[in-house]
Formats: C-alpha cells, sequence, structure tokens
C-alpha cells in the first residue's frame, strides 16, 4: 500500500519534472561561436596556396561543426590538416569527413603543422599587412566573416 | 664594474658547453657531394659552397603550411646571426620537379630570402640526392583541388664549413635555436 502512494507521488513529480522542462526553442543548446586570431603568413602569388590559421571558440552548450569556407581571394577554399609521421615525415590532406568539429565549451585552434584552411589558386599577393575576407560556414551557427591578416608570425 | 660584468658573462659562456638543439649527427665521411640546376640557372654542387654552413631542406612550393613556415623561420635564423649570416647558404630541393619549374621555383625561394637557392633535378636525380640523406618523399592522390601532394621529410640538414654533416632540425625548431647552433659552428 505505502509503496503503491510511493510510485503514484513519485508518478507526479516525474511528470511535474516533465511539464517544467518542455523544450522551447530558446532553451534548446545552441553553439555560440566566436573566431580571433586570424592570419597567414605572406607569400608569391607563384605559390599556389596559402595558409590561414585562428581560433574558433565555442561557448555555448552544443557542439557545431565547420563545414566550409570561402573567400574572393582564392579560388577554391579547403579544409586542411596537416600531418607528422613517426620519421619526420609530414603531409597535408584535406581533413577526414570535409569538416571540422567544435566542441561544445570547448575551441578549436587552426595552427601551423596542424589544422589550417588552404585558399588555393590565390588570386592576389599576400603582402605583408593585407587583409583577406574569408567566410566561415558552420552547421548551426551560420556563416561567421572574419578577415584574415597576412604577417609574418602569428600571435 | 660593467666592464667587469660582461666578462664574467662572457667567459661564464665561454666555459658552459654548447648544448645542441638540433639532433647530432656524427659522420666519419664528409656528406655525399651532389649537383643539380639552381633556380639562377646554373648548376650548384654542395661541394661549391665548402666553407660555409649549408642548411639543407626539401620540400614543393604547393605545400602552403610546413615549407614556407620552415623556409621562414631559416630566414629569421640568419638574420639573427647579423654579420655571420653570409657564412650560411640555404638550399631547398624540390620533391616535386614536375611541378616545381626553374621559374616558380626563382619566385618562391626569393621569396624568403634574396640569398636562398632553390634546387631542381630531374626525377632520377632528386630520387638519388633524397637517397642520399635519408630523404622521404611520395607523392598522393588527393580530393583537394592542389592535385596530388607529397609527403616529405621535414627537417633541416646542417652541413658545417668542412662539408660534413653535423646536425638535423626537426620540423618546428625556432629560429633562435637554429641560430645558437649555427652560431656555435661558425665560431669552432
Ligand atoms: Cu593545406
Amino acid at each position: 500500500m505505502r509503496l503503491t502512494v510511493f510510485c503514484v507521488l513519485m508518478g507526479v513529480l516525474v511528470l511535474a519534472a516533465c511539464a517544467t522542462a518542455t523544450p522551447t526553442p530558446t532553451l534548446a543548446p545552441a553553439p555560440k561561436i566566436a573566431v580571433e586570431g586570424m592570419w597567414g603568413r605572406p607569400s608569391p602569388k607563384i605559390a599556389q596556396a596559402g595558409a590561414f590559421y585562428m581560433v574558433i571558440r565555442n561557448t555555448g552548450a552544443a557542439a557545431d561543426k565547420l563545414t566550409a569556407a570561402r573567400s574572393s581571394a582564392c579560388t577554391t577554399v579547403e579544409l586542411h590538416e596537416s600531418y607528422q609521421m613517426s620519421n619526420g615525415t609530414m603531409g597535408m590532406r584535406p581533413v577526414t569527413g570535409g569538416t571540422i568539429e567544435i566542441p561544445a565549451n570547448g575551441q578549436v585552434e587552426l595552427k601551423v603543422g596542424g589544422l589550417h584552411i588552404m585558399c588555393i589558386d590565390k588570386k592576389v599577393e599576400f603582402n605583408n599587412g593585407v587583409k583577406l575576407p574569408l567566410t566561415l560556414v558552420f552547421a548551426k551557427s551560420g556563416e561567421i566573416n572574419v578577415q584574415v591578416e597576412i604577417r609574418e608570425q602569428g600571435m | 664594474m660593467i666592464l667587469l660584468g660582461a666578462a664574467v658573462l662572457l667567459v661564464g659562456r665561454w666555459l658552459t658547453p654548447h648544448t645542441f638543439h638540433g639532433a647530432i649527427l656524427q659522420s666519419p665521411l664528409p656528406a655525399q657531394d651532389f649537383s643539380l640546376m639552381s633556380h639562377v640557372g646554373q648548376r650548384v654542387a654542395l661541394s661549391d659552397l665548402r666553407g660555409k654552413i649549408v642548411l639543407l631542406y626539401f620540400g614543393y612550393t604547393i605545400c602552403p603550411d610546413v615549407c614556407p613556415t620552415t623556409l621562414a623561420e631559416l630566414a629569421q635564423a640568419r638574420k639573427l646571426l647579423g654579420r655571420d649570416a653570409d657564412q650560411v647558404q640555404v638550399l631547398m630541393i624540390t620533391v616535386d620537379p614536375e611541378r616545381d619549374t626553374i621559374p616558380v621555383l626563382a619566385d618562391y625561394v626569393v621569396h624568403f630570402s634574396s640569398t636562398f637557392l632553390g634546387l631542381r633535378g630531374t626525377p632520377d636525380e632528386t630520387a638519388q640526392v633524397a637517397t642520399y640523406y635519408g630523404i622521404y618523399y611520395e607523392k598522393h592522390d588527393s580530393d583537394s583541388a592542389l592535385g596530388y601532394l607529397v609527403d616529405h621529410t621535414a627537417t633541416v640538414m646542417v652541413i658545417d664549413r668542412n662539408g660534413y654533416l653535423r646536425l638535423v632540425f626537426p620540423f618546428g625548431t625556432p629560429a633562435e635555436d637554429m641560430a645558437s647552433d649555427l652560431q656555435y659552428l661558425l665560431r669552432k
């Protein structure tokens, strides 16, 4: 008997909990993306490609994905990663799956020798001090426009 | 007082053994000589450069992350040497001779320093020189608009003024560390 009462009570509590937790669009966890420290190294136009580096922060409670990027300074923009093998050999490839995961409450650093955004068939000289427009496309956060500063060294 | 301080510092530096940043190689034989076409249109042999420290790097111009980073660090290391920079010759041998023609190579290396020499062999010559120095490189197809990419050993070889292979700098060695090692080799 006591047990039944307890169960009914529990049922009411659970229902109450469910009622208050009814998802509303504003309460759903969402990513919150900020992009900082965008830079690329100067290179002559004859160098077919140039790499862009930056830090992508996500202060939101949901993960997001960088799915693509584009720039008026490049014919094609790809998401790449450099990798190192044990014998000091290095290589580069488009990222596996074609996207870069940005974890909830985390950050991803695009840096020399690692993940980078590759600007292919450059349309302009990457001279020191030049700022290039870049649009980053995220699965949930949509498009974010940034400027990439061409300079000798990262911060 | 200041003079004394400076003297103590100098002697201190003199007495402290130099700790190399690069990996030390002790080869009993001089580095294998080779001769390749350079970006200035003349063949250059390693033996032509005896008397200078040679920094040997294998890369390619379509490599936009690792190679330009290394070449920029090498240019910076030379700058840090001040007047001694003349004693150091950087050579970049392309591992992609198909696409890195002499004019491409010329524009590319000069961007980093007007003193750098870009070298290009035939595919056979390139393979031969890479073998001498234990350099691995291999083309692989990619989905990239860049077409094929080349995996390659990304270290910098240091050949001393007498033509002996002395050090290897792994990828990512800061310019200051390379300059410190080079300064030591030049003083000896
Ligand atoms: Cu890349």
